[in-house]
């Protein structure tokens, strides 16, 4: 529960350091265990105890990049912050037994940016410019 | 149709239910006064002495017959137990539930957000949400899809766009797949009609984007949605294979 008496809890528990770094971003001091991180740094942490944090609350993300941004967090661990999944990402054996050889690296939302996407067909377009075929002319008459 | 005939079943037993419960609860409706509003903002039930309130189960049969009528003459003074006229002009003329409103407003002020910060905590989401639209592959790495094209048929919005054509060693695939993004409602069905599983919709939500032809997807941007997040696609088929 956000209070004065959590606030200057949860600053002993991670630290001046942290302390700065978290409201930075998260705005608010959040203390729990640390459940992993990702392949890109993210670092993910939980506190069940509802003394501490909101249920809700009890998941999050701290990103490793400074321009932050929501799909940054990839697929497993997405699964495990939005509470579709108790067991984090290394621990879920289902997770890990469904995860196949061929599997793509994570990328984010890059709209806005030179990598978005663009469609295009991936068909023969049915129709098309006319393309004016010259005769061949020159030819010497017998 | 027995169910009409029998006075004690059916719709007339709520009626009666209703009105028999309507009638004795004097201290409900002084309860319900504006002027004579208690802090407890619901009323307490009043506990009959008919059926037992230690287990809310569907009264008995003969409980909702019982009616005014069984009591002919019975007078009930609506204003016993209630407050007092002289109370509740106090109420009246001093204003007092603005100030009880006001204070509930400071009470809030000193109460805990329940603000989910979004990009570092999310809201729960269920293994069944319909998000961005993703073609999976078998585990050996083929495509699932088999140009059936039920999905492009139960599409209500007709965002789906299918052309096949035989590959070289004679099996059918799809050589255009596209969905219109901006088309499609998320209702699921595309997932419901596909016979291989083959398109699925994730649990990704965060695909917004900068320009509409962004959203025109095709087969390859769907490919490649599956290949990267086939792990929580199949965990979370896993998780709900026992409903299906």
């Amino acid at each position: 529960m956000p209070s004065l008496a959590r606030y200057i809890r949860g600053i002993r528990a991670v630290g001046l350091k942290e302390w700065w770094h978290q409201m930075q971003y998260i705005g608010d001091v959040k203390a729990g265990t640390f459940v992993g991180s990702d392949q890109f740094g993210n670092r993910y942490f939980e506190n069940l105890n509802p003394e501490q944090e909101v249920p809700g609350r009890h998941r999050w993300v701290d990103f490793a990049q400074h321009d932050l941004n929501a799909s940054q967090v990839p697929a497993e661990w997405h699964a495990w912050l939005s509470h579709i999944r108790r067991e984090p990402p290394p621990q879920d054996v289902i997770m890990q037994n469904s995860t196949p050889s061929w599997k793509a690296p994570w990328v984010e939302n890059l709209t806005g940016t030179r990598g978005a996407y663009r469609p295009y067909n991936t068909v023969k377009p049915k129709i098309e410019a006319w393309q004016p075929k010259v005769a061949q002319r020159g030819t010497p008459l017998q | 149709m027995a169910f009409v005939r029998h006075p004690s079943l059916g719709l007339s037993t709520r009626l009666l239910l209703s009105r028999a419960t309507g009638t004795p609860s004097v201290t409900l409706v002084s309860l319900r006064h504006l002027s004579t509003s208690r802090r407890t903002l619901q009323a307490q039930p009043t506990h009959s002495t008919r059926d037992s309130p230690t287990h809310a189960k569907s009264p008995r049969l003969e409980t909702g017959v019982y009616s005014a009528r069984d009591e002919p003459g019975k007078y009930v003074n609506p204003y016993e137990g209630g407050p007092s006229a002289l109370e509740k002009a106090a109420h009246l003329f001093f204003f007092t539930e603005i100030v009880r409103g006001m204070w509930l407003v400071l009470e809030q002020f000193f109460r805990p957000p329940y603000t989910i910060m979004y990009p570092f905590e999310k809201g729960p989401l269920s293994p069944r949400f319909r998000g961005e639209h993703a073609l999976r592959r078998y585990p050996s790495g083929e495509e699932r899809c088999i140009a059936c094209k039920l999905c492009e048929a139960i599409c209500p919005a007709q965002a789906i766009t299918i052309e096949s054509e035989a590959r070289l060693d004679g099996s059918r695939r799809t050589t255009k797949y596209d969905i219109d993004m901006t088309k499609c409602i998320y209702c699921g069905f595309c997932q419901e009609a596909c016979p291989v599983d083959a398109i699925v919709e994730t649990q990704n939500q965060e695909f917004s984007t900068e320009t509409r032809e962004e959203l025109l997807y095709n087969k390859e941007k769907l490919l490649a949605i599956g290949d990267r997040a086939e792990a929580e696609i199949a965990a979370n088929l896993h998780a709900d294979h026992v409903y299906r």
